[in-house]
């Protein structure tokens, strides 16, 4: 198992987000976590890459007690992960973005006076991971002039850079048109297999993208596990499937727990 | 290319300067030299990191009294020993200063280094016995390469030996600089500045490099501090006052704090305009505030954002 | 007076280094108005009057400032807002050095015009009393703007949420004009008072800015209630390094500040905050 939590709870006051939730990622698997707005689906998140502290429970990367370790951290050991909302860094060019990226994979962040342009091994890097994900063409180009759909690949493909061994994606496809959504799918796909990544795990809204790439899918609500199963399992669940995409909004709750 | 034709011609231009410019004018490139030193530290805080320090007069006021000391105190003249002795005592200084500074961004970075800069400032002025309160100490004659030059006058010493050294100084300066902004730390640098919740993510640490970037820039702010001592012959604590760090600031950004070279042209522009309109009228300050003042609203590139026409990345976001 | 930076700072969310500056011309236009006052043969037992009004009405500098200068960078990063207040700062003090001269300015001897009392076994002018009752009855005032008038709901509304505000139809330009004013009339309020004390010198702004930082960064940003502790704090603090070691007074303030920045960012009365 690469990724473990165990009874995660996190507590924002009173309000419960998440109430005991334990679920494990094994090598090779593409997991889809789905649930309505409030499930606590971005707070599981945050807590698996380490941004947030559980109020209680364990989160176990690699055999290793990661909670609360921040970021960094995580990305040094292995975890990658994009954001919700699109994260570029607007005055670097797609290739600059990357070179940072794998810079920062290859421990040479500190490096004061070695020069870059020189360092065959983070251009060549950047470059594969560029051609990997199509935006070779677009490598000089700024990242605040790039289409939507772009960077959002980018923001996903600086992740990947990192030769992750999970990579952790909060909704790939949010805000990109439905047609570029499999695009963006296929490349993800493709590229995990290409850089060796060994498992994906992703918060995702659109149910047609959830199964038709997820391995398993995990269906919270309200901060619980209503579900972990294979999509054809969670398909013929009638419970779930009303919950998760059922017309009804979540109905809004102040349990404690 | 071009750049680098134009680098070559500034340089070409500067190290010719003594031989036809005018003494007076050839004077003023030596204040211009030190600040250009400074600032290529400070930009690579202002332009590359996204912080802008209120507070580096205190390495300039650190340097300039490093050397002031050693050579009226400790009889020591060597400059290459004073400004050894200035960066080594900048990267001290700045080593606490900056690992409190940099857990903060923007206002509070800003109010939080202004409040260092005062508070050596008020050492500065209080330790009499020291520093010299508010009469400074005088910056004796440094020997240049083990050279005593204690026999020629002044005006001869500072145009011709001193101008060279100090021009010698700022290339080193800026090829240094130039190392680290394309290296693979200055491209992590400008990551953080850009977006610093992305860069944790990809696991730049970003406390770490703001703060390597902060005791680099207080290093070469303490060596120009030094290099500001001999043409004046004196040290005095106006050196180490906040307004002295926001006029840095104020060069920077009118030379373009987007560019490489913009701070450089900046401290350029700005000693020559300030010593022109001084000439004229003695209210610089009313002047030189309605410059910053349409800088700001209209270019905030600065001078070099004529040249580059790039957008900037601090002037765009909120 | 700490309160007008407090004021600006919680609801335009710009931090103004040229209050300092204010608060000098303040000082400089009271002595003025009470140069003047005594020169056409006013009773010097009403002095202050003067001095008050010539205070609240410099304070309109305030709209040239905001409307001429500082609406350009509303939108920009704070480092340019931050810059902006620094190029006033420039401006204001040469501005006061063409219009005063560099030599101080004082009011000489109608600081006592008040008399004496004594208090608590020390002897404290009556001038110093009422400044300090002033001062209490103007945060006072102001609280109460804030937390009962309509005007200050308004502030608030914006200091929490500006896009809400303007969404509920807040003309924001209007709000941050008369915002500013009100923040630099209590800042040139504060010089006018305060200048029977002292003498006016083009740098006294400096030390009261860091000072009033301080006492906004002990308090916590954007909180009143926090400004009023930060002030007793720094005010005692400073009372006391006074007659203990009065070299060290103002280096006293700066660390202050740094020990607060460094061990509670939020200050010592900040709430917890997202």
């Amino acid at each position: 198992m690469i990724l473990e939590a165990k009874g995660l709870r996190k507590l924002y006051g009173e309000f419960c987000a998440l109430d005991g939730v334990s679920l494990g990622i094994d090598a090779g698997e593409f997991v889809s976590i789905v649930g309505p707005n409030g499930a606590g689906k971005s707070t599981l998140i945050n807590i698996l890459t380490g941004v947030v502290r559980p109020s209680a429970g364990t989160v176990r990367f690699k055999d290793r007690e990661i909670g609360g370790a921040g970021p960094a951290r995580l990305a040094r050991l292995g975890m990658a992960r994009s954001f919700q909302l699109v994260h570029v860094f607007p005055d670097l060019t797609v290739l600059e973005t990357l070179q940072a990226a794998v810079v920062a994979r290859l421990g040479r962040a500190a490096r004061l006076f070695r020069s870059l342009a020189r360092d065959r091994e983070v251009q060549a890097g950047a470059l594969e991971v560029a051609e990997l994900f199509g935006l070779a063409d677009k490598r000089h180009v700024p990242a605040r002039q790039l289409p939507q759909g772009d960077k959002k690949l980018l923001d996903v493909a600086s992740a990947f850079a990192l030769k992750p061994v999970i990579i952790l994606l909060d909704e790939p496809t949010s805000g990109v048109s439905t047609a570029d959504k499999t695009a963006i799918m296929d490349t993800l796909v493709t590229a995990s297999k290409r850089i060796g990544l060994r498992a994906i795990v992703q918060v995702e809204h659109d149910m047609d993208i959830v199964f038709a790439y997820s391995d398993r899918i995990i269906a919270l609500h309200q901060g619980k596990v209503l579900a972990d199963a294979a999509p054809g399992t969670i398909l013929a669940d009638q419970r779930v499937m009303d919950t998760v995409i059922g017309r009804k909004a979540a109905s809004p709750r102040a349990l404690s727990c | 290319m071009k750049g680098g034709l134009a680098v070559a011609l500034g340089a070409g231009a500067i190290a010719a300067a003594p031989l036809v410019a005018s003494t007076y004018h050839v004077l003023l490139m030596l204040p211009f030299m030190a600040y250009a030193v400074v600032l290529l530290g400070l930009n690579l805080l202002f332009g590359y990191a996204g912080l802008v320090s209120f507070g580096h007069a205190l390495f300039i006021g650190l340097g300039a009294y490093t050397g002031a000391f050693l050579t009226t105190h400790a009889k020591i003249r060597s400059l290459e020993v004073i400004l050894l002795a200035a960066a080594a005592l900048g990267a001290l200084v700045a080593v606490p200063v900056a690992a409190l500074c940099v857990r903060y961004v923007k206002i509070y970075f800003g109010m939080l280094t202004l409040a260092f800069g005062m508070v050596f400032y008020t050492f500065v002025l209080k330790f009499y016995r020291l520093t010299g309160g508010d009469e400074g100490l005088p910056f004796l004659r440094p020997s240049l390469l083990g050279q005593s030059l204690d026999a020629m006058p002044k005006t001869d010493y500072l145009v011709g030996p001193y101008y060279y050294y100090s021009l010698a100084v700022l290339g080193l300066a800026a090829l240094g600089m130039w190392r680290i902004v394309h290296s693979p730390f200055g491209l992590c640098l400008k990551t953080i500045r850009d977006n610093p919740a992305k860069a944790e993510t990809l696991g730049i640490g970003v406390t770490r490099h703001r703060f390597y970037a902060f005791v680099i820039s207080a290093v070469y702010a303490a060596v120009g501090g030094a290099l500001l001592g001999p043409p004046t012959g004196n040290v005095d604590p106006t050196l180490a006052y906040w307004t002295h760090s926001g006029n840095i600031v104020f060069m920077t950004l009118l030379g373009g704090f987007t560019s490489f070279f913009g701070p450089v042209v900046g401290a350029f522009v700005f000693i020559y305009l300030q010593n022109w309109v001084m000439s004229v009228v003695p209210y610089w300050r009313l002047i030189f505030g309605a410059m910053l003042a349409v800088i700001v609203i209209l270019a905030p590139d600065g001078l070099m954002g004529f040249v580059t026409r790039r957008r900037p990345a601090l002037a765009g976001r909120t | 007076m700490a309160a007008g930076l407090q004021v600006v700072f919680g609801v335009q969310k710009i931090f103004n280094l040229a209050c300092g500056s204010f608060y000098a011309l303040g000082a400089y236009v009271g002595v003025s108005a009470v140069g003047w006052y005594v020169g056409a043969g006013g009773p010097p037992a009403l002095f202050i009057v003067p001095l008050a009004l010539a205070g609240l009405a410099v304070g309109a500098v305030g709209i040239v400032v905001e409307r001429g200068l500082l609406r350009f960078v509303y939108d920009r990063d704070e480092t340019f807002q931050l810059l902006m207040t620094f190029a006033i700062v420039l401006m204001m003090e040469d501005a006061i050095r063409l219009t005063w001269g560099t030599a101080p300015r004082s009011t000489a001897g109608l600081y006592l015009a008040y008399g004496q009392v004594q208090l608590l076994g020390a002897t404290a002018p009556v001038y110093n009393l009422i400044v300090i009752a002033a001062s209490l009855a103007i945060a006072l005032a102001i609280g109460w703007l804030l937390a009962r008038t309509a005007f200050g709901r308004i502030i608030r509304a914006t200091a929490d949420n500006r896009e809400m505000a303007e969404a509920l139809g807040v003309d924001m330009r209007r709000v941050y004009a008369e915002v500013f004013t009100l923040g630099t009339a209590l800042g040139t309020l504060g010089g006018a008072l305060v200048i029977p004390t002292t003498a006016a010198m083009s740098e006294m702004g400096i030390e009261l800015i860091v000072e009033a930082f301080a006492v906004v960064v002990i308090g916590g940003l954007g909180s009143m209630r926090g400004a009023f502790g930060g002030a007793l704090v720094v005010g005692v603090l400073r009372a006391i390094a006074i007659s203990v070691y009065p070299e060290l007074e103002m280096l006293l303030i700066y660390l202050i500040v740094i020990a607060v920045l460094a061990a509670r960012p939020r200050g010592l009365f900040g709430g917890a905050a997202a």
